[in-house]
């Protein structure tokens, strides 16, 4: 079956996650995606065990699924004949993506001015940390970013400690809106025959992913979109949280009069439906931490799948909130390929990984390997794509250039 | 300069923020996006209804997605509208909507009867749970969403309610935009247009943490329970202490090694204290006691304290900020991550802006949110050159105009 990115070569220059899940977006959909890793180590994500901040388990999860369906290639950047190299492979490739800091770039002379001499059809793609605009050195691991979005701050009830959205979740934001970036350059560059550079930084996508709340607070200002908010009073209660006999469950009904008319016949107290504290949404809002504590008491009686098969039965929006555990089971995901099993080398078993969250019926992404091993591809690419006799490529080993 | 996507014309039939954001997205790069509103179908989008956003008569959220749009209403169901929506997609690139299946096919806007007008069409669609399996009619609805994939139970301290942060529907929205521009890229090369995918479901399963794939990897019960902000396996990284006011400090040095030395000094700790001078010590036996510790240093000062101390020492760590911090950086701005606009009848606001920066096609704020059918009249006339009087002879007849209501 045909790919959407067919024929397209990406040097994938980056390493941790943000990067890499950019180029594993083109990957998985069929470009030729190169990832270029220092010889000795490679990526640092090839030794997040020592790192110690994420259980892995024993096979490398979190390399090798965002680098799936990639090549690798390693070199010296740091020697000239190193950066002579990829000069060369930059000649032969539609689009650099890098996530190293700018002055890793201006060392290894890969900088946009210098890349676009070369090659000047090369869409240059960076992931900063907090933008282009300015040279900013300060750490940009994912969560420095998002502590200073604001919103870790306005999650959770009042009084508990602001909330990470957990490891890597604002990276991976980063990832998709560079892959779009550079989609969007490749459209561009069909019309004028020429690239550009592009940046889509760490900060920029977590504010733009804020926007939920972010957006209004900045044209009203309200603490109300950033501070935290309790359940107890949700401005509509038909739209929370609740705590039922096995779980917790969220109900997602519109402040109706036929919603919590539906809503109090499956609760089986056909009597609140005339209570007057809650007859009309202006009197649910007044009452909310009332209704908020009687809907706690009335669904705790219950367990999920009662509550969700009677809502159901009525045409009521709920769901239960599920842990990493029943996802993993969940039919739903399995069908549409969000979660995929593959084979993995390093373990010789077959595995479940995050798969593929956008479909495209013709051209359709899949995942035909996992990461790769650091340099496998090296000499092949140098001899196919570069066209290099062996005796250079000797050279080039013996002078500590490539593995 | 132009925009990257200025030959590209998108109709929108959206509903939801997520999806109507994907429109705007492209819009943002140059894209002619023509919202199609349906007056044959009352149903209108109220972002109040999850009681955090009171009705106002100008809504921000409807600002940013449906920036860059132009508006067109019409009422699908009389054949002159019809015909007119026929001729719009006959010239169009894409069709994005997020109007569920069984409605789509009753309108006659289902992949199929639009394949027949333009056979190439990009055809983009939303959905709450993914194009195929028992649930892929739910509503779509990111809370819905959210709660299905996982990680609502273990964002929050132990003991805590479940947390949702509505980030899944921002990955949905990008996804749309970025599954357009793939198929679209296809059908330059080869000529043929097809159907893209998104769901709120899918969205929210990559906006979570990495927790997801380690226990796809793992299957360890571990994972389910939440985590005490004092139990993180690396001290130095993941944890959060609070500052003598009540801010909140994150640490992330995870190669502790690196980063011990200045540390100690700053929280005022012997570096060679025999408990905590390896990374092995800190990750391992006297990883609790370090956590103990190191809340109780953090205690004694204040969050400017300690973001002076980090920030000089350029050690990658924060006090936690709020939103007031990018409203009011200057970076932000510089980078037009944020707007200071002046609306044409809002006066002053701010509104986010662009997320991806490019040297050649720039991102450009052309218009600001159309009222309901704005357009109507000058795209039957310079689109699809209809006459004037033809134009008056729709209105007369109530297939043009403003949305019910509004």
């Amino acid at each position: 079956m045909k790919q959407a990115l067919e024929g397209i070569r990406v040097l994938d220059l980056t390493q941790w996650l943000q990067g890499p899940v950019c180029a594993q977006y083109l990957a998985d959909f069929g470009a030729e995606v190169i990832h270029v890793e220092r010889p000795g180590g490679g990526d640092g994500a090839r030794g997040v065990r020592s790192i110690k901040a994420l259980a892995i388990g024993d096979w490398n999860q979190y390399f090798l699924v965002i680098n799936r369906n990639k090549k690798s290639l390693a070199v010296d950047l740091k020697k000239p004949e190193g950066q002579e190299l990829f000069y060369e492979l930059v000649r032969k490739s539609d689009v650099f993506l890098s996530n190293f800091q700018r002055e890793n770039l201006r060392v290894w002379g890969l900088t946009w001015e210098k890349l676009r001499e070369i090659n000047p059809r090369l869409i240059y793609a960076t992931n900063s940390g907090y933008g282009h605009a300015r040279e900013i050195n300060r750490p940009s691991y994912d969560i420095n970013v998002q502590a200073l979005t604001g919103l870790m701050s306005r999650q959770g009830e009042p009084g508990e400690p602001p909330i990470y959205l957990g490891m890597g979740s604002g990276d991976t934001y980063g990832g998709l809106m560079s892959a779009l970036g550079i989609m969007l350059a490749l459209h561009e560059r069909r019309r004028t025959g020429r690239g550009q550079s592009l940046d889509a930084s760490l900060y920029g996508a977590q504010l733009f992913m804020a926007a939920p709340t972010l957006q209004p607070f900045l044209a009203s200002g309200k603490s109300l979109y950033s501070t935290q908010q309790s359940r107890k009073q949700a401005g509509n209660p038909l739209w929370n949280r609740y705590q039922v006999k096995d779980k917790w469950i969220f109900l997602c009904l519109e402040d109706t009069d036929e919603n919590w008319a539906a809503l109090c016949e499956s609760l089986e107290r056909p009597e609140l439906a005339s209570d007057a504290r809650f007859e009309s949404a202006r009197k649910r809002g007044e009452h909310n931490a009332e209704l908020v504590a009687l809907l706690d008491s009335v669904l705790q009686e219950q367990n999920s799948q009662e509550w969700i098969d009677r809502c159901r039965s009525l045409g009521l929006p709920a769901a239960p909130i599920q842990n990493l555990k029943d996802v993993s089971g969940d039919a739903q995901a399995w069908e549409n390929d969000y979660l995929l099993e593959v084979h993995c080398g390093e373990v010789n078993r077959e595995v479940d990984i995050r798969g593929l969250p956008i479909t495209l019926s013709k051209t359709p992404g899949r995942v035909e390997s996992l990461g790769p091993e650091l340099g496998q591809d090296t000499e092949l690419l140098l001899m196919n794509l570069l066209e290099m006799e062996w005796d250079r490529i000797s050279e080039l080993k013996e002078r500590g250039v490539i593995p | 300069m132009t925009g990257a996507l200025q030959d590209v014309v998108v109709l929108d039939m959206t509903r939801e923020f997520y999806a109507s954001l994907a429109g705007a997205l492209l819009g943002d790069y140059g894209a002619t996006v023509i919202r199609v509103v349906d007056l044959s179908d009352a149903r209108t989008v109220d972002h109040g209804r999850d009681g955090m956003h009171p009705p106002e008569r100008w809504n921000s959220l409807d600002e940013l997605a449906h920036r860059n749009k132009q508006s067109l209403a019409v009422d699908l169901v009389e054949p002159a509208g019809r015909e007119i929506l026929e001729k719009l997609v006959a010239g169009a690139d894409v069709f994005l909507t997020d109007v569920p299946s069984a409605t789509l096919d009753e309108k006659g806007c289902d992949y199929e009867s639009l394949c027949a007008l333009k056979p190439d069409i990009i055809f983009t669609r939303g959905s709450g749970f993914g194009p195929k399996g028992p649930d892929r009619d739910l509503p779509a609805y990111d809370e819905l969403a959210a709660a299905r994939t996982g990680v609502m139970p273990t964002l929050p301290q132990p003991g805590q309610p479940p947390v949702y942060t509505g980030v899944g529907q921002m990955h949905t929205a990008v996804m749309l935009a970025l599954g357009t521009m793939l198929a679209l890229h296809h059908r330059e090369e080869c000529g043929e247009g097809q159907v893209v995918d998104a769901s709120l479901f899918g969205g929210n399963m990559y906006s979570q943490s990495l927790d997801m794939q380690a226990y796809l990897a793992i299957r360890d019960d571990r994972f389910l329970e939440p985590l005490s902000r004092l139990d993180s396996g690396n001290p130095m990284s993941g944890p959060m202490y609070p500052s003598s006011d009540d801010r909140w400090v994150t640490l992330a040095m995870p190669d502790t090694d690196k980063y011990w030395p200045a540390f100690a000094e700053i929280v005022g700790l012997d570096v060679a204290d025999p408990r905590f001078d390896s990374h092995e010590k800190r990750c391992g036996e006297h990883r609790l006691e370090m956590m103990q510790v190191l809340d109780e240093r953090f205690r004694t000062r204040p969050g400017s304290h300690w973001k002076q101390e980090l920030d000089a020492k350029q050690l990658p760590a924060d006090v936690i900020e709020k939103y007031e911090y990018p409203a009011s950086d200057s970076n932000a701005e510089a980078n037009r991550y944020i707007l200071n606009l002046e609306h044409p009848t809002h006066g002053p606001i701010q509104s986010l802006g662009f997320p991806i920066h490019m040297s050649e096609s720039p991102a450009r704020l052309r218009r600001t949110a159309p009222c309901v059918g704005q357009h109507t009249a000058e795209i039957l006339r310079e689109r699809l050159g209809y006459a004037e009087s033809r134009i008056q002879e729709l209105e007369a007849d109530g297939i043009l105009g403003a949305e019910p209501g509004a």
